[in-house]
């Protein structure tokens, strides 16, 4: 008989639970009920009353460890929680959702629990046998373990969020002495260009390939005006920013480039897959290596001037055979209407 | 020596970027042997900071901690022995990302914990935070338990060491931002995105001397088997993700526009 | 520590230098030849004080080569060999080794009829067409028997890519030598008439060559011996040739450009592994054709297109379509799925081409010392027999104490590779393809003569330079032609396509696996990619030159579609996306001086990231 523990932890405001804890929380909810598994719940976070609502009708029993020294995501602290946490529920599955604050800690807390762990989970089928990719999401795989207990990491926005019902659940502490820790948490920075970065919650990726840098019909280069049609279709729609590996590498070599693009818009290959509804591909020539990091966007349109470009064969839903800065132009004046 | 550092940077091999992928029975990937293989990218972005690092600190010293079939391991040795100074730690094991990441990290904390005069206490862990081939980010965490190590970080995207000896930590978390923390030195595990430094010019001479400990290290390489851990693989494709495409020719840049901003309003 | 200072931003960098024993250049099968030979004797002999490092007292000699692509196994060729050479070297050479080796089991040479009817054939040609059809299949007459000079009974199919990489582990696992892949050698270092090592290319630098951030200059590499086995279009061959000269009367004037792709054949495929297939007569009658199938269902499936198609639109990609998709091959490829895909330059002048094979300080070996059969088509087991011949002749004056002079090496190496069966072949071949300036049937008559009289009969041949073969675009088209295919460019078509098109062939129609986009290639075949930091190494030397240029022949026939008409008349090239294949090097129709064309090309990094060639 498995014992399922889903293991949560507040947000920053410190008052809700994380979004993608809720997501954990749901796929928890759902895989007991499919094989009448006995689910618990973990919770971790300064002060846990408010948060603990969002709970309500999940599991009968919510474990919690609270108290300032865990207000902030910490490997030592993180660490020694989750591992009471574990030790106190006893379970064989453990799920999570694979935030920044548990994806440092849980292999660590697996470890010490003595058990294995699989991350990136996109689903977890009743026969418990997980899925996930390989390869920077060019191969799919389902795997079982034998070994138990085993952790499972959730990736975000793979499952709905959890809504309660009901009254707020009772809460059980969990005491652990807070662990000596060398390391003091001073906050978040965001990059100075703060507005033009990724927003992983943008309805919409919008990705900008190579193709803005280069000579256009005119023989020329037209870095600025691409610039200013970027980032005013950026504001108009409150879109995410993506770019093609070959535009961000293009400032090694000194060719035109778009000012506000850094690693961290890469999508694909060594930068980010992220999740979105909808992605627009701007100039970009929509290759499988580049286009492994769309895997989880699910509505593909794309600005493309070369009908034979990749994702005109299969890659995308709809592909505009036109120039993106006509186009996007335009786009940018119906978004200011 | 003041604020000297002992980087131990693992890494594993991963195919060359733009490779054609397939699994195929085990799992694992089709000729994988044949597909060129590269220092996996993160892994190898921690190795610039590592050097960065040990450069602006003397008396620092790096090693690379690397596992792969020999003879890949060679091979790739030739670029990366170019880029900058490191001792290289071969281990002889396999090449895929279908393995298990907690016996990997067992191998790879055996083989550190081996390492000869290596100072614990001024030892700081690096590696990418994932890697191209399993992408699980749980071999370094795993590693640095092992090793008794809990000042951890991931998605480092820069280090810098504080006049006071503190180290400044900038990790990636939910948003786009980073996450600042500050740690009172060495031990410490830090599994980097990609950080802020270029690939480094391939200098000759630096492989030339990296090349006298190179060549020993793949020689003493030490076999490495790695236990399943109750892994079993159900299945592993490459999805089929066709999408019908519906080509737009000829349509006025206006009417694009039009249609798109009614698709995003959808 | 150094010769040279550059200041970047108040900053002063110092050009490094190194010293060693032996510095080699281009790891292909010239190179694997040598440095197999060479290496296994020092690690048979460590205590041999002869092979003892002059410049690091204590060590073995120090044995360094640099390859100019990324990796050791983005070698381009898949080839069929007779492998004398290499057996020699590895008597046990087996496919469990090796992958995609097979031994060859059964040849064919097999003549393309034209179904399209879109190739330019003469009347003769046309008329033995008409009179084959009867005996054709599929379009295609098979030779009764493979004439025995292009046999290669008891060969192998290769992946040279593989080879390379196999050969590569093979000599590095000794400690004798050191290959360093992403190192182009940008020239050698002459010092009045010897050469005394050769100059890595500079890296953190801009397009134009100026220093960047990261700036680095090249490393000058000191060395008694630099072997050089850059190939036909290497830099350091090239700066040999600028610097010393070539032999009366030797030129390299005739070149191909081989382009092909790997293929994974349908599951249900009936093509055993070993099957070779030669094949000429389409898409134009100047173009020969293969098709080698390696083990696993892989298949290597290509064409030459040689300098003496003067037809100045020539196009090697488009070309390469219509081949597989003749109907005699495309029956086994329709449903196959590309792999990988690369080109090359070939040097087709054989010994005509011969440089100084050495001087003082330097050997040459491989391709770029002309060491290809042009007769019976062979230049891998040729490269690598000048390879182990140096090898022989290193070992031998290290052990006499004697210095590395034009003189010993001329008694070593160049009177071995004189005496031996591959230079007699090779000689045999000289003049074997001459017949193929004045047309096909004439060139194809020459080979035939050459073939059967051990070369001592062979048409007489005037061999005009590269530039020189290349015809005005009214020669090869018509008015009508030219028209359409105007009109077509000004709809955004490239002229080599439209030109196609106007000519009669049909358009490609793309299915995603085997027929795709030339830009396709690049990315799912070849992965070609570049580090940044480097110059651009394809340059136009006399703009003046390409202004009024209308055959434009550069921008057709560039594998990798990184020449393309620029801002003005002078072509622009892009880096990224170079294959380094060379053809635009003897693919220009005009000439700064008589000797060159009006393209430089120098050293430069990048290239195939495939391993699969």
């Amino acid at each position: 008989m498995e014992k399922i523990f889903v293991l949560t932890h507040v947000d920053e405001s410190g008052t809700a639970l994380a979004k993608a804890s809720l997501e954990a929380v749901s796929a928890a909810v759902e895989l007991a009920k499919s094989f009448s598994a006995e689910l618990t719940i973990g919770l971790l976070g300064a002060d846990v009353a408010q948060a603990a609502a969002q709970l309500a009708g999940a599991a009968p029993k919510v474990l919690a460890v609270t108290g300032q020294a865990f207000a902030q995501p910490r490997y030592a602290t993180d660490a020694a929680a989750c591992e009471a946490l574990v030790k106190a529920a006893a379970p064989t599955i453990v799920l999570a959702p694979s935030t920044a604050r548990f994806a440092r800690v849980m292999a660590g807390v697996a470890h010490r629990a003595g058990g294995a762990i699989d991350t990136h989970i996109t689903a977890v089928s009743p026969s418990l046998e997980a899925t996930r990719w390989f390869y920077r999401q060019r191969i799919e795989a389902v795997v079982k373990r034998e070994r138990r207990p085993w952790f499972l990491l959730l990736d975000a926005g793979t499952h709905a969020a959890y809504s309660a019902t009901g009254a707020a659940p009772a809460v059980e502490a969990v005491a652990v002495a807070a662990p000596a820790s060398r390391t003091t948490v001073a906050g978040t920075r965001s990059p100075q260009q703060g507005e033009q970065t990724i927003r992983p919650n943008a309805k919409l990726l919008f990705v900008a390939g190579a193709g803005w840098t280069k000579k256009q019909s005119d023989g020329q280069v037209h870095a600025a005006d691409a610039e200013k049609l970027i980032l005013g279709f950026l504001h108009a729609a409150d879109a995410s920013l993506g770019s093609s590996k070959s535009l961000v590498d293009q400032s090694g070599e000194n060719q035109a480039t778009l000012k506000f693009m850094t690693h961290l818009n890469q999508i694909g290959q060594t930068g980010a897959t992220p999740r979105h509804a909808k992605g627009l591909s701007t100039c970009c020539h929509g290759e499988e290596p580049h286009v492994v990091g769309w895997r989880f966007v699910n509505e593909r349109r794309a600005i493309n001037l070369d009908a034979n470009c990749g994702w005109a064969r299969g890659k995308a839903d709809v592909v505009y055979l036109a120039d993106a800065f006509q186009v996007m132009a335009k786009v940018n004046e119906l978004l200011e209407k | 020596m003041p604020n000297s550092f002992q980087i131990v940077v693992c890494s594993s091999l991963v195919p060359d970027p733009l490779q054609t992928l397939e699994p195929v029975a085990g799992p694992a990937l089709k000729n994988e042997m044949m597909l060129p293989a590269v220092l996996d990218p993160w892994a190898a972005c921690s190795l610039y900071e590592a050097a960065a690092l040990a450069a602006a600190h003397p008396g620092s010293k790096v090693y690379l901690v690397a596992m792969a079939p020999k003879a890949k391991l060679q091979q790739v040795m030739m670029t990366v022995a170019q880029k900058v100074p490191f001792e290289l730690v071969a281990l002889d094991g396999p090449l895929g990302g279908f393995t298990d990441a907690q016996s990997t990290a067992a191998a790879l904390a055996e083989a550190i914990a081996a390492i000869p005069a290596l100072d614990r206490s001024k030892l700081l862990l690096f590696g990418g935070w994932e890697s191209a081939s399993r992408g699980a980010g749980v071999t370094l965490q795993t590693a640095g338990e092992l090793l008794g190590i809990t000042e951890q970080f991931q998605g480092v995207d820069q280090l810098t060491v504080r006049d006071d000896g503190q180290l400044e930590v900038l990790e990636r978390v939910e948003g786009g931002r980073h996450q600042v923390s500050l740690c009172q030195g060495a031990p410490a595990v830090f599994g980097w995105a990609t950080g802020n430094l270029a690939e480094p010019r391939n200098s000759p001479q630096m492989g030339m001397a990296n090349m006298r400990g190179i060549t020993p290290a793949l020689m003493k390489a030490k076999p490495v088997k790695l236990d399943a851990n109750g892994l079993s693989y159900v299945s592993a494709a490459v999805p089929k993700q066709t999408r019908e495409t519906r080509l737009v020719r000829d349509m006025p840049a206006e009417e694009i526009a039009r249609e798109i901003v009614a698709w995003m309003a959808e | 520590m150094s010769d040279a200072q550059f200041a970047v931003e108040g900053q002063t960098i110092e050009r490094q230098t190194m010293e060693v024993d032996i510095a080699c250049v281009g790891f292909g099968p010239a190179m694997g030849g040598f440095l197999t030979t060479l290496t296994r004797e020092m690690a048979a002999h460590p205590d041999d004080p002869a092979l003892q490092s002059r410049v690091m007292p204590g060590m073995p000699l120090q044995v360094l080569c640099y390859e100019r692509a990324d990796d050791l196994a983005a070698g381009v060729s898949g080839v069929v060999t007779a492998a004398k050479a290499i057996r020699q070297s590895f008597p046990e050479l087996v496919s469990s080794a090796v992958p995609m080796l097979a031994p060859v089991k059964n040849e064919k040479v097999l003549y393309l009829l034209d179904p399209l009817g879109a190739s330019k054939r003469s009347v003769a040609l046309k008329a033995g067409d008409l009179l084959l059809r009867g005996a054709a299949r599929d379009h295609a007459y098979e030779l009764p028997f493979t004439p025995e000079f292009l046999n290669k009974h008891d060969g192998l199919v290769l992946s040279i890519g593989q080879f390379n990489q196999w050969v590569a582990n093979e000599v590095m696992m000794t400690g004798m030598a050191q290959l360093w892949p992403g190192s182009p050698v940008s020239e050698a270092l002459i010092e009045g008439d010897a050469v005394k090592g050769v100059r890595l290319a500079d890296q953190g630098v801009l397009r134009d060559g100026a220093p960047d951030a990261g700036y680095m200059p090249g490393m000058d590499v000191h060395a008694a011996l630099t072997v050089v086995g850059d190939g036909p279009v290497g830099p350091v061959g090239q700066s040999l040739d600028r610097h010393f000269g070539m032999p009366f009367g030797n030129q390299t004037r005739e070149w191909a450009l081989g382009m092909k792709m790997v293929v994974e054949l349908p599951e249900d495929t009936p093509l055993t592994e070993g099957t070779v297939w030669h094949t000429f007569g389409f898409p134009e009658p100047e173009i020969f054709g293969f098709l080698y199938v390696h083990p696993e269902r892989l298949a290597s499936v290509g064409i030459f297109v040689p300098s003496w198609l003067k037809n100045p639109q020539r196009t090697a990609y488009r070309t390469l379509q219509h081949y597989i998709q003749h109907p005699y091959l495309w029956r086994y490829l329709k449903n196959a799925q590309m792999r990988s895909w690369s080109a090359k330059s070939l040097a087709e002048s054989g010994t005509h081409g011969e440089p100084y094979l050495c001087g003082n300080g330097y050997a040459r070996i491989g391709e770029g010392s002309g060491s290809t059969n042009m007769l019976t088509g062979s230049g891998v087991d040729e490269a690598w027999a000048t390879g182990m011949q140096l090898a022989e002749a290193t070992l031998e004056l290290l052990r006499e104490g004697r210095e590395f002079t034009q003189e010993n090496l001329q008694a070593t190496y160049v009177a071995r590779r004189r005496l031996s069966s591959v230079e007699q072949g090779v000689q045999q071949a000289k003049n074997a393809r001459n017949g193929f300036q004045t047309g096909v049937v004439t060139g194809l008559i020459g080979m035939g003569l050459a073939g059967l009289t051990n070369g001592k009969l062979a048409v007489g041949g005037n061999i005009p330079r590269a530039d020189q073969q290349i015809a005005p675009l009214e020669q090869s088209f018509s008015a009508a032609q030219l028209e359409k295919a105007r009109a077509a460019v000004q709809q955004g078509a490239l002229l080599q396509d439209a030109l196609m098109d106007a000519t009669g062939w049909p358009p490609i129609e793309y299915d995603g696996r085997i027929l795709v986009s030339h830009q396709d290639a690049l990315l799912m075949g070849g992965k070609v990619q570049a580090a940044p930091g480097f110059a651009d190494h394809v340059l136009f030397r006399d703009p003046a030159l390409c202004e009024p240029c209308r055959e434009r022949t550069c921008i057709a026939m560039c594998s990798g579609q990184a020449i393309t008409e620029g801002d003005g008349r002078v072509p622009a090239f892009d880096r990224e996306k170079c294959v380094h294949c060379g053809a635009c090097l003897w693919n220009c129709a005009h000439s700064t001086d008589g000797k060159h064309t009006n393209v430089d090309f120098r050293a430069g990094a990048g290239g195939f990231h495939s391993a699969e060639n």
